[in-house]
């Protein structure tokens, strides 16, 4: 058999034997309910992961990662909660009070920050998640790229 | 073509069309494009070697990653490139993160139940096939038993729909060059893996 033909047969392999779960797929496609369209998004400028130079054993017991927009930056740390979830811990800065809104998958928290920029509030324990932020001073929200951990 | 048409036109529009149309609100552009990618970046998950729940996580991250990016892509054209990177990186901190990299070799992947209702599989049985289904458990057999190098190599080269030797070295980060001559040696072996397979099964 030429090697285009065992390519295909493997390619036919993987389909038959290790196929995209279809409730993926569907998450794929509710996905686009959730994109913000009015938000400026805020990129992922830090993790945590990235500047460890050593790994500790096991999981990691916290991530740290830092979102900005502008002039405007997201500190997140994220800490394993137990079961219960993710606990989730920021700061804006500036500082200034904010509505915040977190999701992961379907499952949506508001919460506000502080005058010093400050909130928290929980995810679920797995699953990619992401903030929306509307400063109560400025017309323009910004989202964060969504971040698994 | 007529208005009217426009529901059914959308699947068989280029990659840049849909990606421009899904950025715009088009939820069905959004459907087709996932409905064109997700073997792709399900395959790039896996040939990270994760197992199950990771690689869904990867493959979430990454659908989710695009929602807020569609609308910002430089080259709506290369959809595929950006999924394949962005399910790599992400699949890269996935293993760095939590030290979870499961070879792929477990049992459990040759005999998932989800596999038994999959219209593939159910397909295959309706007609002869169960001597083609055997044929492919064998081939899937003998390419688990490969280098891991291989196994990451295939998984990317066999990705549909295909992306180039330029994206997959890129996406690799290995020389374009030896994209090919690597192809035919892991071909090479999983051929010889399969005659073995073939012999004792």
């Amino acid at each position: 058999m030429s090697d285009d033909g065992l390519e295909q047969e493997l390619r036919d392999a993987a389909d038959l034997l290790d196929p995209v779960p279809a409730r993926l797929v569907q998450m794929a496609t509710t996905a686009y309910t959730w994109r913000t369209v009015d938000a400026e998004l805020a990129r992922l400028v830090f993790d945590s992961l990235d500047a460890a130079t050593v790994r500790g054993p096991g999981p990691h017991q916290s991530r740290l990662f830092v979102f900005q927009a502008g002039a405007l930056t997201v500190d997140v740390e994220v800490t394993a909660d137990g079961p219960a979830g993710r606990r989730i811990v920021g700061r804006l800065t500036p500082a200034q009070a904010a509505r915040i809104e977190c999701r992961c998958g379907d499952q949506q928290q508001s919460t506000t920050a502080d005058q010093l920029g400050r909130f928290a509030c929980t995810v679920p324990p797995v699953g990619p998640f992401r903030l929306l932020c509307q400063p109560v001073e400025s017309a323009s929200p910004l989202v964060t790229e969504w971040v698994s951990a | 073509m007529t208005p009217s048409d426009d529901g059914m036109a959308v699947h068989v529009e280029d990659t840049d069309t849909l990606v421009t149309s899904a950025a715009g609100g088009d939820d069905r552009a959004w459907s087709a494009l996932v409905e064109r990618f997700s073997r792709l970046v399900w395959s790039v998950a896996r040939a990270h070697g994760l197992a199950d729940a990771d690689a869904e996580e990867v493959f979430q991250t990454t659908w989710l990653r695009l929602t807020e990016h569609i609308g910002r892509l430089k080259e709506p054209q290369r959809l595929g490139a950006w999924l394949a990177t962005t399910a790599r990186n992400e699949s890269l901190k996935i293993i760095r993160a939590g030290g979870r990299l499961t070879v792929t070799d477990d049992q459990h992947l040759l005999d998932r139940p989800s596999d038994l209702d999959s219209p593939e599989r159910a397909a295959l049985d309706a007609e002869d096939a169960a001597t083609r289904t055997q044929r492919l458990r064998r081939v899937w057999s003998a390419f688990q038993q490969l280098p891991r190098r291989c196994q990451q190599l295939l998984r990317m080269l066999i990705a549909t729909p295909p992306l180039s030797y330029t994206e997959i070295a890129a996406v690799m980060e290995i020389a374009v060059g030896s994209v090919g001559p690597t192809r035919a040696r892991c071909l090479g072996q999983l051929r010889e893996l399969l005659a073995e397979v073939e012999a004792h099964g």
